[in-house]
C-alpha cells in the first residue's frame, strides 16, 4: 500500500514505521494519506512512529534537488504542513528513537507528545552545517530546552546521545526495550480522553506565542468544551456514587 | 465550475465618520461603575464607529426612543448610499440594474423597510423585487444570502444586492449597569452592500456559493434578545454571559454537516470567515472546531477595528481576506455566523 512507510494498527495502538532511510515527497504524501485515515476512520488513541534497521531517519533526501534547476521553498512548506498535521492529531503521539535521528528525522521527533530513545540512538540537528534551516525546529526546540541551549543544537549542531537528550528534557524516557518502554509509556497516558489530550497539548504549544490575556481566554474556551465531553461527565457521576 | 451556481462579485462597506476609542466612550458617558470601565479595559476593541450626539445639559449624549428610530433611520440611508456605490462601480453598475435587493436590520424597526426607503431615495427601479430581513440579528445576513442565492439561481444573469446595515448606537441604554456596559463595549455601527449572480464568466475570481446549513439551540432561546426598558422608555439587548461558549459548543454540528453534504472535511476549507460575535465567541469556535488564530486573523481584526457590526460583519472580513490577494482558484470557503436564537448559520463557498 505504502512504498517509504509501513503502517499497522492494532487495538488502540497505530504504528507509523519509516521504512525509507532518507525523507523524500513521497514520504510526504504517504505521510498526508496515513494522517487522513488517523482523522477519518480510525478509532486508536495512540501513534507510534518508528524507524527501521536500526536507524530512525537520516533526514531529507537531497536526491530530489537538482543543483542546475532554481530552489524552491514549496517542498519544505508540504513538509512542515505534514508535521503540524501529526503533531495535533487527535491521538497520543509516541516517537521511538534507535541509532540516527538526524536533520528532518530529528524535526520530526520534535513533534510527539513522548519520546523514547536507546542508547545507540545518536539525535543530531545538523542542517546549518550543512547550510540550510532545520524547519520549525527553530520554533519548536528553544520552547522544548530553552534558548540558549536551542542555539547550542541548532548552531553547533552536536550530536546527542539519548543520555544528553534526555537530560535537555527532548527525550522522555532511555531504554534499550523499547517496546517494554512504549508498554510503560501507553500505561502513563492513562485512559487517553481524545479531547482532554488535544485541547491540553494545543494550549502548552501555543503557551509561549501567546500573551497571558488571551492565554486565559483561549483557556477559557478550551475548557468549556472539555467538561461538556463524556469522560468528565463520567468523572462527575462516578464520584457522586462513591 | 458550475457558471449556473450563484457567485459573490463584490462587497462594499462603510461606517459613519466618527470613530471612538474605548475610552473615548468612558469619558463621554461618564462612566464611574469600575466593572464597566474594567470591560472596557479588558475588551479587543480598539475602536468603534459610532452616531452619537453632543452631550446634552446633564454632560452625557442622551437620546429618547424616538431619535433613535429616527437616527436608525437617516444613517441607514447615509451608509447604505456608500456601500452600494462601493459594491456597484467597480462592475459599473447602478442601483437601477438591480433586480432583486434584499435589505437586513435589527437595529431599528421601520413600515415600510428599507427596500422601500432606499428605492425611493437611491435609484433603484420601481420593478425591483425585494425582501426586508428584520429581527433576526447578528447571523441575519447569512439568513438573507440563503433566498438571495436561490433567486439568482432561479433567474441567471440578474443582479441581487443584498444590505446588511445595522445602527447599533440606536440600541444605546446607558445606566451605568454590566448589563448594558457589554453591549455598549462591543457594538459599532456599519454598512455592508453585497453583489451576487449567476451566470459569470468565468475568468472572474468569484466565489460559487455551494450551499448552506443552519443549526438553533432553543435551549439557549432567550440567551440574546430585546427586553423592553420601562425606566429608559426604550429597547434594550441582553446578552447572556454564556451564550459564547454555548455557541462555541454548537458549531461542530452545522459545520460538519455542511461539509459532509458536500464531500469535505474540515482540512478541506482553506478560509474560515467568522461573524466578529465577541473575543469568547471567537475562542470557544477556535477551540471546538479546531482551526487556529490565523484562520480568524480577520474576523479578530473586524472586531478590533470595527466591534461587532452585527449582521454585516462577516461580509467585513470577506472584504478583508479578499483585499489580502492571498485567495486563488480552487479554494473552499465557509462563512459562519452567530445570533440570537440561539442559532449558527453556515454557508460553502468555493472559488
Amino acid at each position: 500500500m505504502y512504498e517509504t512507510i509501513r503502517f499497522e494498527e492494532q487495538e488502540n495502538i497505530a504504528r507509523i514505521t519509516l521504512i525509507r532511510d532518507r525523507i523524500n515527497m513521497l514520504m510526504v504524501r504517504e505521510l498526508t494519506q496515513v494522517c487522513d485515515h488517523l482523522e477519518d476512520a480510525s478509532e486508536c488513541k495512540v501513534v507510534v512512529i518508528e524507524g527501521h534497521n536500526g536507524h530512525f531517519s537520516h533526514g531529507i533526501d537531497f536526491e530530489e534537488f537538482r543543483p542546475d534547476q532554481p530552489m524552491d521553498i514549496h517542498g519544505f512548506n508540504k513538509w512542515e504542513k505534514i508535521c503540524v498535521r501529526i503533531e495535533r492529531l487527535p491521538k497520543a503521539i509516541v516517537a521511538l528513537i534507535d541509532g540516527t535521528c538526524a536533520g528532518g528525522g530529528a524535526q520530526l521527533m520534535l513533534v510527539a507528545d513522548a519520546v523514547i530513545a536507546t542508547n545507540a540512538a545518536r539525535i543530531h540537528f545538523n542542517e546549518v552545517h550543512l547550510g540550510f534551516l532545520p524547519g520549525m525546529a527553530t520554533f519548536r526546540l528553544g520552547k522544548m530546552v530553552g534558548l540558549g541551549r536551542a542555539k547550542r543544537l541548532i548552531m553547533q549542531c552536536p550530536v546527542l546521545t539519548a543520555t544528553e537528550a534526555n537530560e535537555l528534557g527532548i527525550v522522555g524516557q532511555v531504554s534499550d526495550d523499547l517496546n517494554a518502554a512504549l508498554d510503560e509509556t501507553i500505561k502513563a497516558f492513562g485512559p487517553i480522553h481524545t479531547d482532554a489530550v488535544t485541547l491540553a497539548r494545543r494550549l502548552l504549544n501555543e503557551s509561549f506565542s501567546t500573551d497571558f490575556e488571551n492565554a486565559i481566554g483561549n483557556f477559557l474556551a478550551a475548557q468549556h468544551r472539555a467538561i461538556h465531553q463524556t469522560a468528565f461527565l463520567d468523572t462527575i457521576k462516578s464520584h457522586k456514587d462513591e | 465550475m458550475n457558471s449556473a451556481l450563484p457567485r459573490i462579485l463584490s462587497v462594499g462597506t462603510s461606517n459613519p465618520p466618527n470613530r471612538y476609542s474605548q475610552q473615548d466612550i468612558l469619558d463621554l458617558f461618564r462612566v464611574a461603575n469600575p466593572a464597566v470601565r474594567s470591560m472596557f479595559g479588558a475588551s479587543h476593541i480598539k475602536g468603534r464607529h459610532l452616531v452619537l450626539p453632543e452631550p446634552d445639559e446633564n454632560g452625557v449624549p442622551s437620546e429618547d426612543q424616538e431619535e433613535l428610530l429616527i437616527k436608525h433611520r437617516t444613517w441607514s440611508l447615509r451608509l447604505a448610499r456608500e456601500a452600494i456605490g462601493k459594491a456597484l462601480d467597480p462592475h459599473k453598475l447602478k442601483p437601477e440594474d438591480i433586480d432583486y435587493l434584499c435589505c437586513i436590520t435589527s437595529t431599528g424597526l421601520m413600515l415600510p423597510g428599507l427596500t422601500a426607503m432606499f428605492i425611493k431615495h437611491l435609484g433603484f427601479r420601481v420593478d425591483c423585487q425585494r425582501t426586508d430581513i428584520v429581527g433576526m440579528g447578528c447571523n441575519a445576513g447569512l439568513n438573507g444570502l440563503n433566498p438571495v442565492s436561490g433567486w439568482c439561481t432561479a433567474n441567471p444573469g440578474q443582479n441581487a444586492l443584498m444590505i446588511c446595515c445595522e445602527v447599533n448606537s440606536a440600541l444605546y441604554i446607558y445606566d451605568d449597569t454590566i448589563g448594558t456596559g457589554v453591549v455598549n463595549s462591543l457594538f459599532g455601527d456599519g454598512c455592508a452592500a453585497v453583489l451576487v449572480r449567476s451566470e459569470v464568466q468565468d475568468d472572474t475570481l468569484a466565489p460559487s456559493i455551494l450551499g448552506f446549513n443552519s443549526h438553533i439551540i432553543p435551549d439557549a432561546w432567550g440567551a440574546m434578545r430585546y427586553n423592553w426598558s420601562t425606566d429608559h422608555g426604550k429597547f434594550s439587548f441582553y446578552l447572556d454571559r454564556d451564550v459564547p461558549y454555548v455557541l462555541g459548543l454548537h458549531t461542530e454540528t452545522p459545520v460538519d454537516g455542511l461539509l459532509t453534504k458536500h464531500g469535505l472535511k474540515r482540512r478541506d476549507i482553506d478560509h474560515w470567515i467568522i461573524h466578529s460575535g465577541g473575543k469568547k465567541v471567537i475562542d470557544a469556535i477556535k477551540y471546538n472546531i479546531g482551526i487556529t488564530e490565523h484562520d480568524v486573523r480577520h474576523t479578530v481584526g473586524v472586531l478590533r477595528h470595527f466591534g461587532n457590526l452585527g449582521s454585516g460583519s462577516f461580509l467585513f472580513s470577506y472584504k478583508r481576506l479578499i483585499e489580502e490577494g492571498l485567495v486563488k482558484r480552487g479554494d473552499r470557503g465557509v462563512m459562519m455566523t452567530m445570533g440570537p436564537g440561539s442559532t449558527i448559520e453556515t454557508a460553502l463557498l468555493s472559488w
